[in-house]
């Protein structure tokens, strides 16, 4: 399968600021990709790239088979954008501003419009001036969903979005998807992103620190493992990829990273195993493991994330 | 530390505990504004300053003798077209050096002292309501009235030390105490009452951009009224704070109770301000928005049509206050022989030609051609905001290209700027017709405005090449225009070297209907402009779109 966007060694920088730290990033054709990182990471800059709007220092961006910097026109008919901070002309109404932005991006499907309108309970008549920041999102998210092109591109389109709403755009992104649209997505929402992606990407300080199916990158995790011995466990330390290791009571908690596990599960049975709890690693913990700088998983478990879950 | 102490025990009344005093914050706040500001507020202080002390000097050279100011006084007195652009003048039965200055530059220093507040107070209440600062502010432990109040007091400042700066210029230049205290306390009292107007129109207006504009035509009402008023002495005068401000008499025997309809009438404004701004939400005017159509009608379908489209208030503003100047400034055409005969006054219209009346033609049409290059400005760095504000990234997300994008904008300031001046011509011809009676002059007048067109292009193309190649500079386009104004009307009283001057691309048009035209430089300013923008198309395409 083709890629719809890649992106090899970019680097950006504004000034003294890296943005992008030699990014290397795919998003094949027809999957719906998320795009994770903590704020500052460089999401936007990625996309605002991607887009033309800025161009790499150095390194190669393809976004459907272009050159997004030297053919943004041509490729611009092929993809719809809606920004994570939405700023729309005060004066036009929503409706007006969904027209405008299907027009230039080629026409608009009026059915696809008002259906879209309806699901998304927008009232078109209102100005932007008086719209809040969820409705902004929803203007800019209606005229990008009723246009037909190959690339959508949703930069944290619901962090304005009632979770009602949120689930609208959940099934409309499941709808783009089944007609095999490619979809990239930048959310801080996990649950959205474990409901809507094929594949995420995860990226700190510029650069791409986990790619893969969430499975994979499930695997790649640590598993919190809590034992009851018969007798008491030594030696574990000699072992690789054992974490966070303390006792209480009669029972030994640990952390174990995926490619271990089976190492760790064969030296503990040499103990006489009583009970074992093993719990996969939430997305949480997944996440804030590649946010933070490397947090501790205890740190990590108590700490809140921004998204919902 | 001690607010967290005090505040966490329960008391009788918890509705007091739950709203923050009304005016709390307020100093942390005036600070934060002076820092915003430092640079530009030093800038104004400095230009307005600046240029009435070195005016007021470059009169007095030129009014030193009694017999020069008994020459000034009898070609000034009673003149109606003096009156009307100046103001009636005092003091001038018996003219001091004091009174020659004031006539000659003090309705110019209130006009800039008014616009300067008008700017300022704006831009601390109204704009930030409208890319969500305010509520950022307003969510902190800040009054409901903090804002309104540290921005008054911040513009007040400046106002304050502009007519302080004033007072000791005046004095160092010679003139007397008394005079200098009453022309700056004057120039304050103007400043508060147009502060106080724009923070009546920043809770009236639906906008921004329509609050400065509100305040900037009640400012030309003002001059409006004090010009027909002044034109015969009539009593229209006292309707208008720049009459008042001018009837304070500085130099010539000073009403000193003339400042109390200023202060008094800027404070109570400045009281309804603050009482309107409790009974509106942030970012919304004090009418409701009448709701929108659901969907864009057909022409509503390019770059070019939302460019028009968002020019649309403008242009209407704008055309209909040089189409108003246009038409008193013709009428008083027919007066210009006598002014003439006034040095000063000739220097400044530059009414040196065969002609008079022509030469006030000509200078007419330059200040309504200033007046187009402004509106055209404003218009093209409608970009800039539109780049900062976030609006540039989905437009230019879809196959639309940043040369259509930007050329659009400026091609609507272009197409606006040629109607504008068509008009401005046409109205002068018109007012002119008012008092002599045929409407001959017409198509001579359109054309001599219209030969001005290549000059508020080289602005406009200033403005879009500051856009491509400095966005974050790119305001200064209006020194151009400045610039240009200061040229055309102060040039030869500042006795400006030609190499300033030749900066101004109206110098190198002709001054028609005074001069023949002349194919050369027209072209060759058109040519000017035309390189400029092409500069700035290639820029933009080869640079980042900024977000911030």
């Amino acid at each position: 399968m083709s890629n719809a966007i890649s992106m090899r060694r970019v680097v950006k920088t504004f000034g003294k600021t890296t943005a992008l730290d030699g990014l290397d990033f795919e998003v094949a054709t027809g999957e719906v990709h998320g795009y994770l990182g903590p704020n500052g990471a460089g999401k936007t800059v990625t996309i605002r790239t991607l887009l033309g709007l800025l161009r790499q220092d150095s390194g190669e961006v393809r976004l459907l088979g272009g050159d997004p910097w030297r053919e943004a026109v041509p490729l611009h008919h092929r993809l719809a954008y809606v920004p994570g901070d939405v700023n729309l002309w005060r004066n036009l109404s929503g409706g007006e501003t969904i027209d405008l932005l299907s027009r230039f991006r080629g026409g608009v499907d009026t059915a696809k419009r008002d259906e879209l309108i309806e699901r998304f309970e927008l009232d078109p008549t209102k100005k932007s001036a008086t719209y809040s920041k969820g409705n902004r999102q929803k203007v800019a998210l209606i005229a990008a969903l009723a246009s037909n092109v190959e690339l959508l591109i949703f930069d944290e389109p619901t962090s304005g979005l009632d979770p009602l709403m949120e689930t609208v755009f959940q099934d409309c992104v499941s709808e783009v998807k089944d007609r095999g649209r490619t979809v990239l997505l930048s959310s801080h929402i996990l649950a959205e992103v474990e409901k809507l992606c094929d594949r995420v990407t995860i990226i700190r300080k510029g650069r791409v620190v986990q790619s893969g199916t969430l499975d994979e990158l499930r695997d790649r995790t640590r598993t919190s493992i809590s034992v009851a011995t018969a007798r008491p466990v030594d030696g574990l330390d000699t072992l690789h990829g054992i974490h966070s290791m303390r006792t209480d009571d009669a029972r030994l908690h640990l952390e174990v990273e995926g490619d271990n596990l089976d190492a760790a599960m064969v030296h503990l049975a040499g103990f006489g195993i009583r009970s074992l709890v093993s719990q996969p690693p939430t997305m949480e913990e997944l996440f804030l493991r590649e946010y933070g700088d490397d947090l501790d998983p205890q740190d990590a478990a108590e700490a809140k994330i921004g998204g919902r879950s | 530390m001690s607010t967290a102490t005090t505040r966490a025990p329960s008391t009788a009344d918890p509705s007091k505990e739950a709203q923050p005093h009304p005016l709390a914050g307020s100093a942390i706040m005036f600070r934060f504004m002076v820092r915003l500001d430092r640079t530009r507020a030093i800038a104004w202080f400095a230009g307005v300053v600046g240029l009435v002390v070195a005016s007021a000097v470059s009169v007095i050279a030129l009014y030193h003798t009694p017999e020069q100011l008994a020459n000034y006084a009898e070609l000034v007195h009673g003149n109606i077209a003096i009156s009307a652009i100046l103001g009636r003048g005092y003091g001038l039965d018996d003219p001091t050096q004091g009174a020659v200055v004031m006539d000659e530059i003090n309705l110019f220093t209130f006009i800039a002292v008014a616009l300067m507040a008008i700017f300022f107070l704006v831009r601390h209440t109204r704009a930030i309501e409208e890319d969500n600062r305010a509520d950022l502010l307003r969510a902190a432990p800040v009054g409901r009235h903090t804002t309104l109040a540290a921005a008054s007091t911040w513009v007040f400042t400046l106002v304050l030390a502009i007519g302080i700066g004033i007072t000791v210029g005046m004095v160092a230049v010679g003139l007397p105490t008394a005079g200098s205290v009453a022309f700056g306390a004057a120039t304050v009292g103007i400043g508060l009452v147009f502060l106080a107007v724009a923070a009546v129109t920043a809770q009236v207006a639906a906008s921004a951009r329509a609050a400065t504009s509100a305040a900037g035509a009640v400012l030309g009402a003002s001059y409006l009224l004090r010009a027909v008023g002044d034109m015969r002495e009539g009593w229209l005068t006292w309707l208008s704070p720049l009459g008042w401000a001018q009837g304070v008499r500085a130099y010539a025997d000073e009403r000193w109770w003339m400042l109390l309809p200023l202060f008094a009438s800027g404070v109570l404004l400045l009281a309804v301000a603050f009482v309107l701004s409790t009974r509106r939400d942030l970012g919304a005017g004090s009418f409701a928005q009448r709701p929108g159509a659901p969907q864009a009608s057909r022409w509503l379908s390019s770059p070019l049509a939302l460019a028009a489209r968002l020019q649309r208030g403008p242009l209407i503003g704008w055309t209909l206050a040089i189409v108003v100047t246009a038409l008193f400034m013709g009428s008083l055409a027919d007066l210009a022989d006598t002014l003439a005969e006034n040095e000063a006054i000739a220097e400044m219209f530059a009414l040196t030609g065969a002609s008079a009346t022509d030469g006030f033609f000509a200078t007419m049409l330059l200040m309504t051609g200033l007046l187009v290059a402004a509106f055209a400005v404003s218009a093209v760095l409608t970009v800039s905001r539109e780049e900062s504000g976030g609006r540039a990234d989905p437009v230019l997300a879809t196959p639309i290209s940043r040369t259509r994008w930007l050329g659009s904008h400026v091609a609507v300031a272009s197409l606006g700027s040629a109607l504008m001046l068509t008009l401005a011509g046409i109205g002068t011809g018109l007012g002119y017709a008012i008092t002599t009676g045929g409407t001959g002059e017409v198509p001579a007048l359109t054309s001599a405005s219209l030969v001005l067109l290549p000059g508020v292009l080289v602005l406009i193309a200033v403005a879009v090449a500051l856009i491509g190649v400095a966005p974050k500079w790119s305001s200064l386009a209006w020194l151009g225009v400045g610039l240009s104004t200061l040229v055309g009307f102060l040039g030869e009283t500042l006795q400006l070297p030609q190499w300033v001057r030749n900066l101004s691309p109206f110098e190198h048009l002709p001054a028609m209907p005074l001069e023949e035209f002349d194919a050369a430089p027209f072209f060759a300013v058109m040519l000017v402009a035309l390189a400029l923008m092409a500069v700035g198309l290639l820029a933009l395409r080869r640079r980042d779109i900024d977000r911030t």
